[in-house]
């Protein structure tokens, strides 16, 4: 019964709600939700602009008929919001769960909250209405990967603010709250968002339950199957910051059939992709594993069609040992990019928007459609990431043939030298793990790094123009000479390359990689873990920077990355608010301030500037006689005066005309009077 | 009373935000999207904002009566006029009142300040007590006390005017005792003159004796018709008090309007008067005064 009446108690209706300016709060607020979902495409803008008409519709009607709203208005809203739930379970049950859940539910939203606007009588309902917005930006806030999405969310939580302000003022009884407090307020709710915010560990992908595949706008590739990059000419490179053709995407050349260490274009700094990924990883795009002194290649003819649906399961490449945690992570291509599917370590399932991948044998895959500003897919892949007591200490059989333990022992001819220093500088070390470290710390001690690197003669060879010429290169032949120094010393390694895993959005929860993130690295194969990521340019001091050089380099970039019109809109808005602020501090206090100021301000303006020792009435007496309107200034000043002084405050009504009279009226400057009248 | 602020309804709306706070995280997180784990974070500050901010307005308001009258009616509103730093909803408890909202108004330099009490009973009032309530700033969660208000004066709610009870010149009658007793020390100053023995020590004119060098005493002009005492004694049980005082006024109220003066005698906490009443005020003070006689200190 307890219940019963509690709940009788809840539908009691409450009392009209008066105030305009709640009302008109809320529909802000709703109206900021809806563009939100339409923004990021959970909604169509169709959808979305009939939807804010008839939401706004539907207030204006709540508040026409708030004292007594009509029976039908409830059995109408009653009725439709039963079919809108009724039509989202229905979608849920009869549709593929998985991939539809965002769409059905932003739509049962955005519905609840268009027939809810014809029946809000009271203060209750509005707080509903609230409630639902901030169930709409939250369904808009899982599809937003872009701090563009930041900009509904600032109109949202605004609107959203002034909507409970107005709340207050209209529950007690017209109370006004002042700045101080609000601000207070505002900077408490910011402190304890933050809070909450750096508390909270990052959000994760636990569950395997949407993920959305999407094809872009990479439209087709020449040969499905073959990288872009085989289509293009070597010695083409492609422009900074424009990859207008995917052969050299972003100015990267690696990501083709061949890695030619004598060549580098000269990187972007465009956003690539976003990565929504569990923990950050090397993004593999693709290995390589002949190398012929100058390129290293991969073997084209292992790559086969995997003709399945999302998901896609992938085999175990060769060498990977397929244990270890599982990893999701899913990319959201911001630019055209090479049609290879990123991934972390060893790839096992992919939810890809075509019917068909193609996958090599050292786990590379891909794309038979062009990757394109939309794309959207997802991976999961195996991480196997051992300790570095673990690796010392493996001692698993191989588990390579010896055809493929051949395979990535090439090395094109001999290097003794090459073998000669590996050897001298892993002398002492008695296990693989060791022997890398060592080399690693070798490279990081001798060598430098620089994009600004001398071309590689005509048939030399670029691991010997590296450790023994000007020891100075960047990821490439870094990468490249530990790999073939592990090759001389018998250990299986190849390179690969890929993006470094970039920048950690807080706010998305995405790793933005940039065109520039684009990289080589080495990967050692260990018997008991598969095949090991090492990066040794990690430890390569740059090479003789030039501060001049440096400084403008940093400056420019610091510039290139400030958000200017973000910038310039808060600035102009800090500077109205200081104008605003400003202006409100100098407008007097009372009415009778007001009129002195407009007395003294029409005499200035007429010459006749107020003298120190002139009483108020005084100056009024003579700029009566200066301009001939009678006693109009000298009325006022009267009054002024007598307020001031005598305590005598004329009705509201007169003080307003009295501010208005001595706004409008002037004091015409006569003929042969000049600034020497005020003495 | 209390120091600290409570909810003023049960702990539900702040279990709700909690639950929704809870919930709204678990989808975020595990949903692996920032940008919902942002706005649960902002919902999570406002949330806090809503449901603690009034608990802090409640706790740190400062309240004081700026002014309020030395005199009321049991029954009757009194008017009391407050100083609120915020907006706060008042409900007076001790005396009662209608709930009103005192604070700054929305319109600029308006301030609501009146807060109506209406004593139930007679008595004197130094303090006030009111329940003070905030919702402040987004009006998602009502926190309340009660706060006791020092008076700037002491009130003084006399009894209702009641039926005038018959005087009686029979000392024993308990209640509403009416005697015709002439006294001395009674009427209208006209001079001075030489102490015979037998005048009362109240009538000594001390001036005049410095001056004249002999104990001078008032010469009182005798009024027409002698004062009449009434001597008020009043039950232990309120209510029946509350009926005594009534009938008292009404007594005295109407011998006031005959002219007749009048010796009121009351037992106050500090011990039994007898002094003269002049006007309806001045008695409905001293009934305000007036306490019951104790058990255990019955008249000889």
């Amino acid at each position: 019964m307890r219940a019963l009446d509690a709940i009788r108690r809840a539908n009691l209706p409450g009392p009209p709600e008066d105030s305009v300016r709640l009302r008109v709060a809320c529909l802000a607020t709703v109206l900021a939700s809806i563009a939100a979902c339409a923004s990021v495409g959970e909604v169509s803008r169709l959808t979305a602009g009939v939807a804010m008409v008839l939401v706004a519709a539907g207030t204006v009607f709540s508040h026409r008929t708030r004292v007594q709203p009509p029976g039908w208005a409830k059995v109408m809203v009653a009725a439709a919001a039963i079919a809108a739930f009724a039509w989202f379970f229905h979608s849920l049950t009869s549709a593929d769960v998985i991939t539809t859940i965002d769409a059905p539910l932003s739509l049962l939203l955005t519905s609840v909250l268009v027939v809810h606007s014809f029946h809000v009588p009271s203060r209750r309902d509005l707080l509903f209405s609230l409630a639902a917005s901030a169930g709409l930006m939250a369904v808009a806030g899982a599809q937003a990967i872009d701090l563009r999405f930041g900009l509904y969310v600032v109109a949202w939580v605004c609107f959203g603010l002034w909507g409970l302000t107005e709340m207050w003022t209209s529950s007690s009884g017209g109370g006004r709250m002042s700045v101080a407090g609000l601000v207070c307020a505002l900077a408490a709710m910011s402190a304890a968002a933050a809070a909450i915010f750096v508390v909270l560990p990052a959000p994760v992908v636990a569950s395997r339950v949407s993920f959305v595949t999407q094809a872009g706008a990479g439209g087709p590739v020449g040969v499905a199957g073959a990288l872009a990059g085989d289509s293009g000419s070597p010695a083409q490179l492609s422009r900074s910051g424009s990859p207008s053709s995917r052969i050299r995407v972003g100015g990267y050349l690696g990501f083709a059939g061949s890695l030619n260490t004598a060549l580098r274009g000269s990187l972007a700094t465009t956003l690539v992709m976003q990565v929504r990924a569990q923990r950050p990883s090397y993004w593999v795009g693709e290995t390589f594993d002949t190398w012929n002194g100058q390129s290293w290649t991969e073997p084209q003819e292992s790559s086969r069609p995997l003709r399945e649906s999302s998901p896609f399961v992938l085999p175990v490449p060769v060498g990977a040992v397929p244990v270890g945690q599982a990893d999701l992570q899913t990319f959201y291509v911001a630019g055209a990019t090479a049609d290879l599917v990123f991934h972390a370590e060893s790839a096992d399932e992919l939810w890809f928007p075509t019917s068909r991948v193609f996958y090599s044998d050292d786990g590379t895959i891909v794309s038979p459609i062009g990757l394109g500003s939309g794309s959207i897919y997802t991976v999961e892949s195996q991480v196997n990431a051992p300790t570095p007591a673990q690796l010392r200490s493996d001692a698993n059989e191989q588990t390579l043939s010896p055809g493929t333990l051949e395979e990535y022992g090439q090395l094109p001819h001999p290097y003794p030298r090459v073998q000669a220093l590996a050897r001298s500088i892993t002398a002492g070390d008695t296990t693989t793990y060791d022997k890398v470290q060592s080399l690693i710390g070798w490279i990081g001690a001798h060598t430098h790094y620089s994009l600004d690197i001398p071309p590689l003669p005509a048939g030399a060879d670029t691991v010997d123009e590296f450790l023994f010429g000007n020891r100075v290169g960047f990821c490439e032949q870094i990468s490249t000479s530990l790999a073939v120094m592990l090759r001389s010393l018998g250990i299986p390694a190849r390179e690969a390359v890929g993006y470094v895993p970039g920048g950690y959005d807080p706010i998305t929860d995405l790793w933005q990689v940039h065109a520039d993130d684009a990289h080589a690295w080495v990967q050692v194969w260990f018997p008991g873990y598969g095949w090991q990521n090492f990066d040794p340019t990690a430890v390569v001091p740059p090479s003789n920077p030039s501060p001049g050089a440096t400084a403008l380099k940093d400056v420019a970039g610091a510039l290139r990355r400030v958000p200017w019109v973000e910038v310039v809109v808060v600035l102009a808005g800090a500077g109205l608010v200081v104008l605003a602020v400003r202006r409100r501090r100098a407008r007097p206090a009372t009415w009778a301030a007001r009129v002195a100021r407009d007395t003294e301000r029409a005499g200035r303006r007429a010459g006749r500037p107020r003298r120190p020792a002139e009483t108020l009435v005084e100056y009024a007496a003579s700029l009566d006689a200066l301009a001939g309107t009678g006693s109009t200034w000298g009325r006022l000043a009267s009054s002024v005066e007598a307020s001031a002084y005598g305590g005598r405050e004329p009705p509201p009504e007169a003080q307003r005309a009295m501010v208005a009279e001595a706004r409008s009226s002037r004091v015409r400057r006569p003929a042969g009077a000049g600034v020497s009248a005020g003495g | 009373m209390s120091r600290w602020a409570r909810p003023a309804r049960p702990v539900a709306p702040i279990f709700v935000a909690v639950v929704i706070v809870a919930l709204w995280w678990l989808v975020a997180h595990n949903g692996g999207s920032g940008w919902v784990q942002f706005l649960g974070d902002l919902v999570f500050g406002a949330l806090c904002i809503g449901v603690l901010g009034p608990w802090l307005v409640v706790t740190r308001a400062r309240l004081t009566v700026r002014g309020a009258p030395s005199d009321g009616v049991a029954g009757l509103p009194v008017d009391i006029r407050v100083d609120a730093g915020s907006r706060l909803r008042i409900r007076p408890v001790d005396p009662p009142g209608d709930e009103v909202f005192v604070g700054p108004a929305r319109q600029k330099g308006a301030v609501d300040d009146r807060v109506t009490v209406v004593p139930v009973r007679r008595g004197v009032r130094d303090t006030v007590t009111v329940d003070i309530a905030s919702a402040a700033p987004f009006a998602l969660q009502w926190w309340t006390r009660r706060v006791q208000l020092p008076l700037p004066s002491t009130l003084h709610v006399s009894p209702r005017r009641g039926r005038p009870r018959p005087p009686s010149t029979s000392p024993q009658e308990d209640v509403g005792e009416v005697r015709q007793q002439p006294r001395t020390d009674m009427g209208l100053p006209r001079g001075a003159r030489r102490y015979v023995p037998g005048d009362s020590r109240r009538i000594v004119h001390w001036r005049a004796t410095a001056h004249a060098g002999k104990l001078m005493v008032r010469e009182l002009e005798q009024p027409s018709a002698g004062p009449v005492t009434i001597t008020v004694d009043l039950p232990d049980d309120p209510e029946e008090a509350e009926r005594v005082a009534e009938g008292v006024l009404g007594t005295v109220a109407q011998l006031l309007d005959t002219g007749a003066p009048v010796l009121l005698g009351t037992l106050e906490p500090s011990g039994p008067v007898l002094a003269p009443v002049t006007d309806r005020l001045g008695a409905g003070r001293r009934l305000a005064r007036a306490v019951a006689r104790r058990a255990d200190a019955a008249a000889p």
